[in-house]
């Protein structure tokens, strides 16, 4: 409820409105949902959770995830800070390109990607060269997952590190921390929230994503690090599944992706409650 | 701890500091800070202290001068390594650690074993102690600053560099945190150089004072010598003065004694009419007439406004035994050998 609503007559009715157009858009949330799992019902969910060719796809989805957020954070959050930090010639540019990824069709970016990649130029060539397979495998995937979503990790960190107290860093090197003492114990700390949620994001944003693969890496064939049978991404297995065995089938192996979704959403929040608590005891210092 | 301990700073000057969107040169600056003893930088807002207290502590680079301590030259360190205890007005505070962490956050980074024994004795010092657990955002401005100070206390600063340290505080919480502060110059010896932009913790505190317009240094010296400096208009309107006339205003009163008697006593700049050199009685036909043209009630007592011609005079009477009103006719009388001339320039 409100709590600092002044005297106001008409405030019950100005309530009343933003309830019911909250509500409407949290039902259309959450509804989908609903029928999704009353649809599939513990009979469809448990025929998924116990299809080996899912958990497999579902494994391999989380591997990729995985390393995909990896390199997400890595690339996204050095660039979020110079985003925050410094002003420089084609700042505006760079910002906007951060943004394309989220502007475009992601059936577009498999097809990009594709032409990037292709062996028959000279760059896909090099990379093909150096060892790293792109078509029909793992860092076909990661590819994709870290172009749709890395941008949510630099967007974010870049907000995040916009709020740090520059005060308190300044305090901090003044106390005797250096550059990179300062960055540690007092810049990343406070940015740290915001990181989490950015990488959130991207994985959530990963894992959702299906155009990319189906142009990129339909089918999963074994190179390093997964080693499994040959697979689909989980979006693409459920996208098989509904087109050859029906929504019933579909809708099981949907709910269980949501529940594992759902499982590493709150996981996630419970860890960045407890690095913030180790934060809070030093754990950067 | 740091007895002894003198801060010496000779030409220093900033180029080119942005301050309110005017670039300006801040500097030159001459100055030594002795332990036991306060220097305030005091000024109006945008004279560019705290771009000088922040080029000190080496978060802006010098054009040119030395910063020495103890005979050793810190100007080309990195802020960590010039050992001062740098206060800015926000504080900086870490909001992810404790009240009792941020304390041993000095300590902490250079590995200190007994951290937490030497953090303790500047919580119990600042009565900090049932505060210790709670973290920032938890506590009050006047919290907040002494465990600012606490903080910057057990890295055993060389100097302590304050920027505004009295801002925000409720009365209650600025008396707290000056009776602390004069405790800390005269038991601790460091020396303390303090920003501010209120004469009032400039007189409460300073043993020395430099008064900053626009970047250039228009007063340096004791405290005491203050009142006695040469006034120029910036100088007299910041140190409170409120009734002062310029050649250009005295020229064009309608002649009489007063006028006369401020045209005397004026300098190249004009004169200061200090409160004490002016006093009203009941209006008697003839010549040094004004007019009220406003009352104002303050705890402290009555502020009028009285007008005659051109000419405006602020003074102040009693609480208790205003019988004015706007619109009444008083006679001034005019103490001359109260009167301050104002040397020329100063433009504010």
């Amino acid at each position: 409820m409100v709590s600092d609503a002044v005297a106001d007559h008409a405030a019950p009715v100005r309530r009343a409105v933003a309830a019911v157009l909250s509500a409407s858009l949290i039902g259309l949330f959450i509804l989908p949902i609903v029928a999704l799992f009353l649809y599939a019902g513990y009979g469809q969910i448990a025929n998924a959770a116990g299809n080996a060719g899912f958990l497999n796809a579902l494994y391999f989805t989380l591997l990729a995830s995985g390393i995909a957020v990896a390199f997400g954070i890595l690339l996204g959050v050095p660039l979020g800070y110079v985003l925050a930090r410094y002003r420089f010639p084609g700042r505006s540019i760079v910002e906007s390109i951060v943004l394309i990824p989220v502007m475009i069709p992601h059936l577009i970016v498999g097809i990009a990607l594709l032409v990037l990649f292709a062996p028959t130029n000279p760059f896909g060539a090099w990379v093909a060269g150096i060892g790293i397979p792109i078509f029909d495998a793992i860092w076909g995937v990661v590819l994709v997952m870290v172009y749709v979503g890395a941008s949510y990790v630099v967007l974010t960190s870049e907000l995040a590190f916009r709020t740090v107290d520059g005060e308190a860093i300044e305090a901090a090197r003044s106390l005797g921390a250096s550059p990179t003492e300062a960055f540690a114990t007092v810049t990343l700390p406070q940015a740290f929230r915001g990181i989490v949620t950015g990488s959130l994001l991207m994985w959530a944003r990963g894992v959702s994503e299906i155009g990319g693969f189906l142009i990129l890496a339909y089918a999963i064939y074994p190179s390093f690090p997964y080693g499994g049978p040959v697979t689909n991404t989980a979006s693409v297995y459920i996208y098989n599944l509904y087109s050859t065995a029906g929504v019933q089938a579909a809708a099981g192996a949907s709910a269980l992706l949501v529940l594992v979704a759902l499982a590493v959403f709150v996981a996630v929040r419970v860890l960045d409650r407890t690095g913030m608590a180790w934060a809070k005891v030093g754990w950067f210092a | 701890m740091g007895q002894g301990r003198v801060v010496r700073l000779s030409d220093v000057t900033l180029s080119e500091v942005v301050v309110d969107r005017e670039r300006f040169r801040i500097g030159p600056v001459d100055l030594t800070i002795r332990s036991g003893s306060a220097t305030v930088l005091l000024g109006p807002s945008g004279a560019g202290k705290t771009s000088l207290l922040r080029g000190i502590a080496g978060f802006l680079p010098l054009q040119r001068g030395t910063v020495r301590v103890d005979g050793t030259s810190v100007e080309r360190a990195p802020p960590e390594r010039r050992g001062f205890g740098f206060v800015p007005p926000g504080l900086g505070l870490l909001p992810h650690r404790r009240v009792r962490q941020n304390v041993s956050y000095p300590l902490d980074l250079r590995g200190a074993p007994d951290a937490r024994a030497r953090a303790q004795r500047w919580i119990d010092h600042f009565d900090l102690a049932k505060l210790a657990d709670r973290y920032p955002t938890q506590l009050s401005s006047g919290q907040r600053q002494r465990v600012a100070m606490a903080r910057a206390l057990a890295a055993e600063p060389r100097a302590l560099l304050w920027d505004e340290p009295l801002a925000a505080l409720d009365v209650e919480s600025r008396d707290v945190l000056l009776r602390l502060l004069r405790e800390l110059i005269e038991s601790e010896g460091i020396p303390l150089l303090l920003v501010t932009h209120d004469p009032t913790t400039a007189f409460a505190l300073a043993t020395n004072v430099v008064v900053l317009e626009a970047g250039r240094v228009r007063f340096h010296g004791e405290l005491a010598a203050l009142p006695h400096a040469p006034l120029d208009r910036f100088m007299a309107r910041f140190l409170g003065f409120e009734t002062l006339f310029s050649p250009e205003e005295l020229a064009t009163a309608m002649d009489g004694p007063l006028v006369r008697a401020l045209r005397e006593g004026s300098g190249p700049g004009g004169v200061v009419v200090p409160d004490d050199a002016l006093r009203w009685t009941a209006a008697i036909a003839g010549a040094d007439l004004a007019w009220v043209s406003a009352v104002r009630w303050t705890p402290r007592g009555w502020t009028l406004a009285l007008r005659q011609g051109p000419l405006m005079f602020y003074l102040h009477s009693p609480a208790d035994s205003l019988r004015l009103r706007v619109g009444d006719t008083v006679r001034l009388e005019l103490d001359t050998t109260r009167l301050r001339p104002l040397v020329g320039g100063g433009a504010s």
